[in-house]
């Protein structure tokens, strides 16, 4: 009996050991790399710089809160761009605005989040019911998407006229913007999901051992819908946000948010081949990317670089994580 | 080739498919409008098909080999940069070099992805970003104009008067890379690699190599395209090709390239490419609003995969 438990106990040490140090190098490299720019340029130091980079990170991160989940089964979602712009379009049609007499507030609001997460859902049927993979059951749902978006879009522009819409991006609460702290919100109740109910373990557990799963009976296909519905969700509310800060509703509010989101959380700690990372690490990986995308912009570098250094960033790191298992993965598509 | 072995009925009837589809959709548009059957209208067909079966094709490689290239618009949109860039420098050079420059721009992704073990769609998502970066920098986010284009202009001819130059390279290529993978080892070891990857190891098929070369392969065509591109609009832009993507893969998914690999050809590609294209000029004919021919995409790339995926490979589905 003791020997089978020092059998057991040797390798599994190791792996949290592993783990252990996998989960300490982002924030590591965040505080590096704050430092570093902070040494580097006097303005990205200044107490509103930061405030920026924090304020500047919350649609990102509600983004990322999504995307985390899907990106713990081993799948992946291209298809925010096209949810956040068809919700961009909802709600900016729902609430105050010069193209219509609505007027629903709140309940406008919730309708875009609703229909991100129908979104969500049928791409998880698409996955689980027709086995389409997906990525690319996601690449087309950010096309309907767009498509949606540009139907409802028309010609003419929605800007909205919503106080509180606006507001929320404007006003301040104890010197961060109500974005900010909707983020943090989103962030607790993603790491709730994920710690604490049913939908956020198996995630984890579909991830790491999908087969194990089935053959222990769970059914996975109702949770791995469930998942893409509530990444459609938090995409849905990144839309509304994006809505909040621009005060219109554009085709395009989502543009860059899906690679930016698959960014910070790869850089995070979540790997892409599922089962690892989680919420906080992904927050991690957002003050991660927006760091280093507002410090390269003040100490210099052109805006349009952004792209290339995320792109630079995620095959970076998958190559990093993957390493370790390289000669156990013959087989890479 | 003799890997189709003993198809069912049903599996030969999905071979057909894209062939069944273009008949379809040409009666259709002839019915909304008797004037598509023109001349001017199919020469218009044409020139737009061309830059969307070259960028199909060379990516149809990729699909082939079980990976997929989702940098081919970008990689064509910096391409169309380059070559604006260079056509006053370079002049008659400018267009081998940037199809060479492309090549070796897809075979860096394919060596990524081989050396570093990174599945092909991350890699090439990342190359996306990263060449979309460069395409704005090096263009400064504007337009670049081609003010002498003597060069390029030689693609806007038309053959024997009627046939587009470009649709007829289009072909031209289809058929050489067709040809190619014919007379060579290559489509058995294509095939081999995307049935069954560690098969192909086992068996001797220099698989990293084939799929290095079905990147490389992939880029060429991107520079082509852009090339195309060029010739038509008289200027490079760093977005310009950017909405190319969906419709390049839904071309090769509609054509009945199964994205799990090993089954599907160029022709295909050809076939499914016509397919879209037709979708796409059909539409406003019979009176869609053009924004749902995003939504189109959309729907054809999810319903073409599950119909010609191979099932017995995907017991679990990521």
């Amino acid at each position: 009996m003791t020997v089978t438990s020092e059998v057991v106990n040797a390798p599994r040490r190791q792996s949290r050991r592993g783990a252990s140090f996998r989960d300490a190098g982002p924030p590591v490299a965040l505080i590096v790399i704050f430092l570093i720019f902070a040494a580097l340029s006097p303005q990205f130091r200044s107490t509103d710089n930061v405030q920026n980079i924090v304020d500047a990170a919350a649609v990102l991160a509600v983004v990322t809160c999504g995307i985390t989940f899907v990106l713990m089964m081993g799948s992946i979602d291209l298809s925010a761009a096209g949810v956040m712009g068809a919700c961009a379009l909802t709600v900016s049609l729902l609430v105050a605005n010069n193209r219509n007499d609505n007027d629903f507030g709140l309940l406008g609001i919730a309708v875009a989040v609703l229909l991100g997460c129908a979104f969500g859902c049928v791409s998880g049927l698409a996955l689980v019911l027709l086995k389409v993979p997906s990525f690319m059951a996601t690449l087309g749902m950010s096309a309907v998407g767009l498509g949606v978006a540009t139907l409802m879009f028309a010609g003419v522009q929605p800007n909205i006229s919503d106080t509180m819409v606006k507001g929320l991006a404007i006003e301040r609460f104890l010197g961060f913007s109500y974005l900010t702290w909707i983020a943090a919100v989103c962030i607790l109740v993603g790491w709730l999901i994920q710690r604490y109910t049913r939908l956020g373990r198996y995630a984890f557990a579909i991830g790491g051992a999908e087969e194990v799963l089935l053959l222990s009976g769970v059914k996975v296909n109702p949770y791995k819908v469930a998942v893409f519905a509530l990444a459609g969700a938090f995409y849905g509310l990144g839309g509304v946000m994006v809505t909040s800060q621009l005060g219109a509703g554009l085709v395009q509010a989502g543009d860059g948010y899906d690679f930016s989101a698959i960014t910070a959380a790869v850089v995070g700690g979540t790997l892409l081949t599922g089962g690892r990372g989680g919420i906080l690490h992904s927050a991690v990986g957002v003050m991660l990317v927006m760091v280093l995308t507002n410090g390269l912009v003040q100490i210099g570098v052109s805006p349009y670089w952004q792209g290339g250094v995320e792109g630079l960033i995620v095959v970076a790191a998958v190559a990093a994580a993957v390493i370790p298992q390289r000669r156990r993965n013959q087989v890479v598509k | 080739m003799s890997t189709a072995v003993a198809l069912k009925p049903t599996q030969r009837l999905t071979g057909f498919m894209p062939l069944i589809a273009l008949a379809a959709l040409v009666a259709a548009l002839t019915i909304a409008d008797p004037d598509f059957l023109t001349q001017r209208s199919l020469i218009a067909v044409a020139r737009t098909a061309a830059p969307l079966i070259v960028l199909a094709a060379g990516a149809t490689l990729v699909v082939l080999c079980g990976g997929i290239d989702l940098s081919i618009a970008a990689l064509a949109s910096l391409s169309t940069v380059f070559l604006a860039l260079w056509l006053p420098d370079l002049g008659g050079l400018a267009t081998p070099a940037v199809i060479l420059v492309a090549a070796t721009i897809g075979a860096v992704q394919g060596v990524a992805h081989v050396l570093l073990r990174i599945p092909s769609f991350i890699v090439t998502l990342g190359g996306m970003s990263i060449l979309s970066a460069v395409a704005l920098v090096v263009s400064g986010a504007g337009t670049v104009r081609v003010v002498d284009d003597s060069t390029v202009r030689w693609l806007d001819l038309y053959l024997a008067g009627y046939v587009p130059m470009s649709a007829a390279m289009a072909i031209i290529v289809v058929a050489l890379i067709a040809v190619v993978l014919k007379v060579t080892p290559l489509r058995s070891w294509i095939s081999a690699t995307g049935y069954s990857e560690s098969a192909a190891r086992l068996a001797g098929t220099p698989v990293d190599l084939v799929k290095i070369g079905a990147f490389c392969v992939s880029g060429a065509c991107a520079g082509l395209a852009a090339v195309m591109l060029v010739s038509r609009q008289f200027s490079g832009g760093p977005t310009m090709a950017d909405n190319l993507l969906l419709p390049a893969v839904a071309a090769i998914v509609v054509g009945g390239t199964a994205i799990t690999g090993g089954h599907g050809s160029v022709w295909r590609s050809l076939a499914g490419a016509l397919v879209v294209t037709l979708l796409r000029v059909g539409l406003p004919i019979v009176g869609v609003p053009s924004a749902y021919e995003q939504i189109l995409y959309g729907a054809i790339i999810v319903v073409a995969v599950a119909l010609t995926l191979d099932r017995s490979k995907v017991s679990t589905v990521k």
